[in-house]
């Protein structure tokens, strides 16, 4: 019987769904069955990691451990190669550290975890994983166990493209789409949802594992692209015309699927399961644009790559990734998610990088001069926090992290394209990524009021200790006191485990990494260079 | 160092394996081109890079630099390339 189920809501907000709770005039509650959940259950505001960004966020609730830790940062990971930079995706083999669903087999719990991403090629695990942001031509291949591609196969009204990452489609989001495009847009993300929920709830209902965990990401997708139809701040139904009526009623229609959704997994695990419902990060809206490349190029700290007219260089040009000219660059943003400064420093490869004598000196004035970028409009400053990764992101994996995190004013995400000027309004405010997600949790003990704010590993440790698991002692994250009452907390305390283990992958890779050292020490050595 | 025939069978089978739910109709060979024969995108290569990782059980191979030559990520890439690059990377089996 499932003891605890967990709903990730990616991008999930109580800016938005606190309206969708309420009765509001003729579109009614939007969302009766999670209003109810909240009525009378437990629930917070919840703190995303220090960059408020999917890969690293569902990482942390899929690990227990912040990103300094996991050692993922983005979607798109580099390698500085100095004369060129190599741009590739993260995968799960990047992840550091064991992930929570491994654990849990390890304490003889069984699994079924669906939709959370970075999870590909999947961990083996005792149950059923299929991660998410795959496309459907690699579903087969990144599914665990092997044979459960076919079994998914054969539930009622499967169909592997509608449930998979469209790459193409979710490339679209920023783009300015007139309403009748942008309806067909939002259109087009309910059949993925619903192909999960089915997902889910036949996983759920035959193999009753004892975690079930699914996520949901058409709430961020659909946030980002209609957030001007969505939040109360732009939303204003006497100012708008029928076809921007009708983006909202589609759009609603997606939050009224949701609450069906969860309302039947939840009844489907039984009536004393522990209901744990998250996002990753909060929502809100940006209405500038911050060309940061194009500001480090003005302050002399990186060239921009020439273009030769050729197809191949139109293409580079338009990727959402920094196009340099990497021999003449100390300092660039990778890619817009991950708000990022990288600063690149002296080594045989990059000999134009900072000396590591003038690094604390270069960082403290790039500090100054980012935290000065003004909106011509307004005269304000546009960028109201850079936190260095020491700050951001301490732990075994900090060296991977970007030097520098940035935090606009809207909280939005960068532009690392070379278009002047570096700072303008954007036509229509767009859906961004605020660091303060939500937190719902219903079930046995479980207080019924609005805590504090919480961190987004409080999550892992949470549904550990609510599946009768050992808490590994290295999960960064707590109970909160006011969780449960005290009866419950009294009979089920919280029991320390063990660490949680390495990731194999990376380990291997250590390993691999020394014998590839011990090959270049034999190399010098017999060239002379070195004396055994 | 593994030889050309034997890598070049593993890579076939990991291509076959990999492209198996894709609906093509296209034997692969030495010959067979990534995006003009199987209408790979960057994300397939991405992927298939990861497939052979996997299948060679060995990661961080230095793809990067079969990829990107003079600054640039190559327009395509032929099995026969792929294979002639792992026999010189990949240590004895």
């Amino acid at each position: 019987m499932t003891k605890t189920l967990l709903l990730g809501l990616d991008g999930a907000t109580f800016t938005v769904l606190d309206g969708f709770m309420k009765e509001a005039g003729e579109e009614g509650v939007v969302m009766p069955y999670l209003a109810q959940l909240v009525k009378t259950g437990y629930s917070a505001p919840l703190k995303s990691t220090a960059h408020p960004l999917t890969p690293p966020a569902w990482t942390s609730v899929s690990t227990g451990r912040t990103p300094g830790h996991h050692g993922i940062y983005d979607f798109v990971r580099f390698e500085d190669l100095g004369k060129d930079v190599y741009f590739t995706l993260y995968d799960s083999r990047d992840i550091r550290v064991e992930t929570f669903w491994q654990i849990a087999g390890r304490q003889g719990k069984s699994v079924v975890s669906l939709n959370f991403p970075m999870l590909a090629p999947p961990p083996e695990v005792n149950g059923a994983l299929v991660p998410g942001f795959v496309s459907w031509k690699h579903l087969r291949r990144n599914m665990h166990p092997k044979s459960l591609f076919d079994r998914i196969k054969a539930i009622e009204g499967f169909d592997a493209q509608e449930l998979s990452w469209d790459f193409e489609r979710e490339g679209q989001i920023g783009e300015i789409m007139p309403d009748a495009e942008l309806h067909d847009w939002v259109e087009g993300h309910l059949p993925r949802d619903k192909q999960w929920f089915n997902i889910g709830l036949a996983l759920l209902s035959e193999d009753q594992p004892d975690i079930f965990a699914l996520m949901l990401d058409g709430v961020d997708k659909i946030q980002h692209q209609a957030w001007h139809r969505l939040d109360p701040k732009y939303w204003h139904p006497d100012e708008a015309d029928e076809a921007a009526h009708k983006v909202r009623q589609v759009v609603l229609r997606y939050y009224r699927e949701l609450d069906t959704y969860i309302e039947r997994l939840h009844k489907a695990a039984g009536p004393d399961v522990h209901l744990v419902i998250v996002s990753d990060h909060g929502f809100t809206g940006a209405e500038k644009v911050v060309r940061i490349n194009r500001y480090l190029g003005e302050l002399g700290h990186l060239t921009w790559a020439k273009s030769d007219g050729s197809e191949a260089a139109k293409r580079r040009d338009l990727a959402n990734f920094a196009n340099l000219d990497w021999e003449n660059t100390q300092a660039f943003c990778p890619t817009p998610s991950s708000n990022g400064v990288v600063i690149r420093k002296q080594s045989e490869a990059c000999p134009n990088g900072v000396p590591a004598a003038e690094y604390a000196a270069f960082r403290a004035k790039l500090i100054e001069d980012l935290l000065a970028l003004e909106d011509p409009e307004t005269g304000e400053r546009v960028i109201t926090a850079v936190q260095t990764r020491e700050d951001a992101f301490p732990g075994a994996a900090m060296e991977d992290a970007p030097d520098l995190t940035l935090t606009l004013c809207d909280h939005g995400f960068v532009s690392v394209k070379n278009l002047e000027p570096a700072v303008v309004t954007r036509p229509v405010p767009m859906g961004t990524h605020h660091p303060d997600g939500i937190f719902v949790m219903t079930g046995p003990g479980v207080e019924n009021r609005r805590g504090p704010a919480m961190s987004i590993v409080d999550t892992t440790t949470i549904v550990a200790h609510a599946a009768g698991m050992e808490i590994p002692k290295d999960f960064e994250g707590k109970i909160p006191a006011t969780l449960y009452q005290p009866a419950h907390i009294a009979a089920n305390p919280v029991k320390i485990g063990a660490a949680a283990g390495q990731n194999a992958a990376v380990k291997s890779d250590q390993e691999a990494s020394d014998e590839q050292k011990e090959e270049v020490l034999a190399q010098l050595r017999m060239l002379g260079y070195l004396e055994d | 160092m593994l030889q050309t025939l034997d890598i070049e069978h593993r890579l076939k089978s990991t291509l076959d394996e990999f492209v198996a739910d894709w609906g093509l109709d296209a034997e692969i060979t030495a010959e067979t081109w990534l995006v003009e024969d199987l209408g790979f995108d960057s994300i397939d290569v991405i992927q298939f890079i990861v497939a052979v990782e996997t299948a060679f059980d060995k990661r961080n191979v230095g793809f990067q630099e079969l990829i990107m030559q003079d600054g640039r990520y190559v327009d395509d890439l032929s099995v026969g390339q792929m294979a002639t690059f792992l026999e010189a990377r990949l240590p004895a089996a």
